[in-house]
This record gives C-alpha cells, structure tokens and sequence, in this order.
C-alpha cells in the first residue's frame, strides 16, 4: 500500500465517518433526552438528501441554501412526528419503535411510490473537481463535505454547551423528573430535541446528496448503519457516537477497498467481538440505565 | 404432551376459559375442510408460521427485552433443515427436531453474549446479527447464495395402521402439521407462562432491580426466554422450508423480523398467546387482500399500526378492557374519550 492510497482510503473513510456521526449524534440525543426510540430518523436522512438533490437539479439552487432548505424539512418532519405520535410514548421503546417503524414505512413506501425506485445523482462541477496536493489526487467533494460535517458537528457542541437550551437539554438527560421541578419546560425541551436530532439527519443527507447516489433504500441502510455506531459508542454518548462512526467509517472505505464483498461481513463481526469484550461499548457507562 | 396438557389446563382454570379455547381449535380444524382452495389453505399455513414466531418474540418480550431480529433463528432453522435433509439425507422428522436444537444451541451462544448489553443495545445487536445471519447465508455457496436453495424434498410420509399413510401430496396436509406444530407451541407456553418460570419472566419485566434483589437471576432467566424463543423459530423455519420449497436469504431479511414484532403489537403484548395469533391472522389476511395494489400495502399496515400504537397501547385485543373501563368511570364518558384519557395518564406516568 502506498501513501498516496492510504490519504485517499483515510479521507474517504473520514467522509463517510462524519456523515455517520452526524446521523448517529441526532439520534444520541433523541433516544438520551427525549427518551424516543427513533426508527424514521434514517428515513429524514434519505428525505434530507431528496429535499438537496431536487433543490439542485429542478429548481439550480446553490449547494448551501439548498441545506438550509433540508435542514428546515427535517426540523419541521421531527417537530411533527413527535407532537403527532412521540409524544405519547415517550420512554417505552417497543411503542415508540413501532411507532417509528410505522412513520419510516410510510414514508420509505410513499418516497418510493411517488420517485419510482430508481437511484438519483447529481453532478456539480466543484464537487467533482480533482486536486493534487503532494502527489495525492483527492475529490474536493469529500473534503468540502468533511469541513461542512466538522462545521456542523461544532455548532452542536457549542448548542449543547453555551447555550441555555443546551443545558436544559442535559439537565434532562440526567433526570426529568428534577429538571421539570426546577421550572424546565421538559415538553418544549424535548420537541426541540426530536427537531434537532431530526434536523442532523436531514443535513448529513443532503450533504452526501451531491456526491453519492440517492435511492429510496438509503434511509433504512444507514439506520442499521447508525445503531452499529451507537452500540460500539455506548448507547447515549456523544463522544462514544463520533469516534465510533469515524471507526466504522474507517472500517468501511479500508473495507471495501481490501476484502471488497465480504468488507460489510467483516465489519459486523468486528462489531460482534467488540461488544463481547465490551457489552457497553466504548464510552458506555455501567451506571445508567436508559430504559 | 398430557403432561403438558395437565400443567397448562390446571384445575383452577375456569370453563369459561376453556370453552372459545376450544371452540377456536375445532374452527381451526374444519375451516379448511370447507375451503378447499389451496390458496386460502395457503394463507392458513402463513398465518401459522407467523404465529409462532410471533409468539416466540411474545415469550422474550415477556422478560422485558426487545429483539428486533427474530427472523434469524428462522432462517437458521430453515437451513438447518434443508441442509441436513438435501446434503445428509436425513429423515425429515429427524431434521426438524435437530433443526429446533440447532437454533437453540445458536440463540444460546448469541444470547449469553448479548443479553448482557443494556436493553436499548440489546435491541440494536438483534438487528446486526439478523444481518449478519442473511449476510454469512447469501455469500457462502454452500447455503445456495442469494439465489437461495430450491426443490426443497417434502417430508417423508407418515405411515399408519390400517395401510394409511400421510404422504403431504395435498396441501391441507401441511395445513394439519402447522396446526400441530402451533398447539405444541401454544401448549409449551402456556406451561411456561403458569409456572414458576413465567412469573420470574414477569417479575423481571416489572422491576428488575427488585427481582435480582429478591434473589432471581435474572440474566439466566431471560437467557432461558431467548433459547425457547429461538427453539420455536428453528422448528417454524423447517416447517417452513419444506412447506414452500424455496429458501432465499432475502425472505429472512430485517424487514421479516419488524414484520413478526408487529403481529405482536397489533394483537396485544400483554396477551401471551392470543395476540400473536389475532395479528397475525390480521396482518397476513390484509395484505393478501391488497394483493392488487402490492404497492400501498406497506403504508395501510404502518397506518394500522400507528393507529393501534397510539389509541390502544395494549394492542387490539385489549380493546374490551378499555371499553369496559370507559363505562365504569361514568355514564356520560363514551368509548373514544377514553382512549385519550388512557394516553394521558400513560403521558404523566414520564
């Protein structure tokens, strides 16, 4: 293996990385403060990634506004979904997983139904642009989508920490029961997180829409995907969820490239022997309990 | 089979009990009798199928723990079967046995490992290892690849006295098997659910940290739940591989095992062995009926099932409770204020 393949083999895998950690995080905190077991969460990610490729082609938007437009549908599909249906199932995981698989059918099955279940691409000049730096030939879509995912991933953790919706928010992942005593608005609190964790999704989605083929099916492959990374992470951890989905995502592009058709296979029995010697994942704790 | 017929029907069931029980059994029994069409027959077996593993998911669901990848101990049965009947030329019978042992001794070696994750982790490794199972069957050639394996050999007929023999050449035949087939998991539950066994699996489900106080270990109890459970869905795979004849690995896919939790969901969690049977008898006859517009039928299900989810948490079977219990707080609250209050209070229980 030369260098140059290891760059472009570790700049993939850091591509595909962060949009699972992107997915993954907005499920952490869906499933950690709003305590709801979200199956349609990969089903805004392939939404998200619709809303993109249909802003680009049909109506020649720009990349960034069209984001902007993606995010806006996942934050008002989450904000929905969880005043129509979460909200009264909060904390049960069989009802909400029923639930959620119920929304992610319909909407997996409408996608489908109204796009007929052909996959889409778009081509956008700078995204498939080459560069060479230091003898190493890299797609500049990748790079802009690994800087978009590090922008994004940032502007989570400075919600999370230096705002006061952030500490609400962790208040309640601790308890919710003292943070409503306190005068937490824990409702409110947990309609924004479902916007957001859905919002996450929707974004990762329409930041691979210019670069990877869409289909209808992406949504339930990367939710497998995004469980993978949160049970290696430990369930509910944030740190755990990024250095998870940049493991899995390493995992995946060395993969491919070496065992090719049994890459998927080796990945999940490396997941397997993990989680033998460690049942809580990386980052889990031995002390909390979600459900 | 009396012995578990003498534990399941115990002294202090009522009549009252007893008699749709029964009722429902000689229906079953005649039903196809009088339809004689091999497509209804069809039908009847899938619903079977379904119930049995339905009621495997019930039994784990039981202890608390969620799988979502119940259709991989089908697919292990399945193959188990068609591989030691078509490669080693076994007997049939022998290969169904062995075939139940062999997802047993499999759900034993994954269940010991993933029972110990978090209840949330444990759902999720479900789903990998049902992948992982489809995954491993589709890329060795020697399970058939994706393409799968196909003329499946019948069983081998049964001979009885009197110069009869059952040699499965008609359909009902494999109808009356999956009946027996069925009974035998109803008869096992039941005998599970009334013992000392199915209280322990309820007294973890409502509070664990109390149960491993009270010394029951619950790690082995559940363990227990997980093999029974993967031992019924090895059985309904063989049944089912020499039944239809044709196993792909895509049949055993991820969307099979949501599809087993929601016949559970639909009928009712809380009711053992009815729920299972009233969803999937619900959710196999629907989609047949919209067999033409094979394209909506995935969203009138999930409608079903967000519906039922939402108004009635307890699945549909508990739909006379909730009636009942709208009468008893008043004579002016009817039935549909009453499935809202019952959100609401499960909405203040967080």
């Amino acid at each position: 293996m030369t260098g140059a393949l290891f760059v472009q083999l570790v700049v993939n895998g850091l591509a595909i990385g962060l949009i699972y950690v992107m997915v993954a995080s907005g499920l952490v905190l869906v499933l950690g403060i709003a305590r709801v077991f979200n199956f349609a969460h990969g089903q805004f990610y392939m939404l998200g990634a619709y809303a993109t490729y249909f802003l680009i082609t049909l109506f020649e938007m720009n990349v960034l506004p069209a984001l902007m437009i993606a995010l806006a549908i996942g934050v008002f599909l989450g904000g929905v979904s969880y005043r129509a249906v979460f909200h009264y199932m909060r904390g049960d995981l069989l009802r909400c997983g029923a639930a959620s698989i119920a929304i992610s059918m319909i909407l997996q099955q409408l996608v489908s139904i109204v796009l007929k279940p052909t996959s889409y691409g778009v081509n956008i000049a700078i995204f498939s642009q080459i560069i060479e730096i230091g003898g190493v030939t890299l797609l500049v879509g990748r790079l802009i989508l690994i800087f978009l995912c590090l922008i994004v991933m940032s502007g989570l953790y400075y919600l999370l920490k230096c705002t006061k919706t952030g500490k609400a928010m962790r208040a309640i992942s601790l308890d919710s029961t003292v943070a409503s005593l306190l005068g937490i608005n824990t409702v409110k609190i947990y309609w924004i997180t479902l916007a957001l964790g859905s919002g996450l999704a929707a974004i990762a989605g329409g930041a691979i829409a210019p670069l990877f083929v869409i289909n209808s099916d992406m949504g339930s492959n990367v939710i497998l995907i995004v469980f993978m990374v949160m049970v290696v992470g430990g369930i509910e951890s944030l740190s755990g969820a990024v250095v998870a989905g940049i493991l899995i995502g390493f995992l995946q592009s060395f993969g491919y490239h070496f065992l090719t058709g049994y890459a998927e296979l080796f990945m999940f029995c490396f997941v397997a022997v993990l989680l033998i010697f460690k049942p809580r994942g990386i980052f889990g704790t031995f002390v909390k309990e979600v459900y | 089979m009396v012995l578990l017929l003498k534990r399941s029907i115990s002294n202090n069931m009522p009549v009252k009990k007893l008699v749709p029980l029964l009722s429902a059994l000689v229906t079953a029994v005649i039903l196809p009798l009088i339809f004689q069409n091999p497509y209804y027959i069809q039908i009847g077996i899938m619903i079977g199928v379904n119930a049995i593993l339905a009621m495997g998911l019930v039994m784990l669901l039981s202890t608390g723990l969620v799988t979502l990848g119940s259709a991989a101990y089908w697919a292990v049965g399945a193959y188990a079967s068609t591989l030691l009947v078509m490669k080693m030329g076994l007997n049939f019978w022998l290969a169904l046995l062995v075939s139940g042992f062999i997802a047993g001794i499999i759900g034993l070696g994954v269940g010991a490992v993933i029972i110990r994750l978090s209840k949330v982790a444990f759902t999720f490794v479900t789903i990998i290892i049902g992948i992982i199972i489809t995954l491993v069957v589709g890329r060795v050639d020697f399970f058939g690849g994706w393409g799968g394996i196909v003329s499946i050999p019948k069983p081998d007929p049964i001979p009885l006295p009197f110069s009869i023999t059952i040699d499965f050449t008609k359909r009902i035949s494999y109808y009356y098997l999956m009946l027996f087939l069925l009974l035998l998991t109803i008869l096992v539950s039941f005998a599970l659910y009334k013992s000392r066994i199915g209280r322990t699996w309820k007294a973890i489900k409502l509070n664990l940290q109390l149960a491993e106080t009270l010394g029951i270990n619950s790690y082995l109890y559940a363990l227990l739940a997980f093999v029974i459970s993967a031992v019924f869905a090895g059985l309904a795979g063989s049944f089912y591989a020499h039944t239809f004849k044709t196993i792909e690995p895509e049949t055993f896919g991820f969307w099979r095992s949501i599809y087993i939790q929601v016949y559970a969901i639909l009928g009712g969690v809380d009711f053992y062995i009815s729920g299972p049977i009233v969803g999937s008898i619900i959710l196999t006859v629907l989609p047949e009926l919209f067999r033409m517009a094979k394209e909506i039928e995935p969203i009138i299900t999930a409608i079903i099932l967000l519906i039922i989810v939402i108004f009635l948490p307890g699945g549909l079977l508990s739909l006379p409770e909730v009636i009942r219990n709208s009468r008893g707080l008043g004579a002016k609250e009817n039935l549909l204020p009453a499935l809202f209050r019952r959100n609401k209070i499960s909405r203040s229980k967080n």
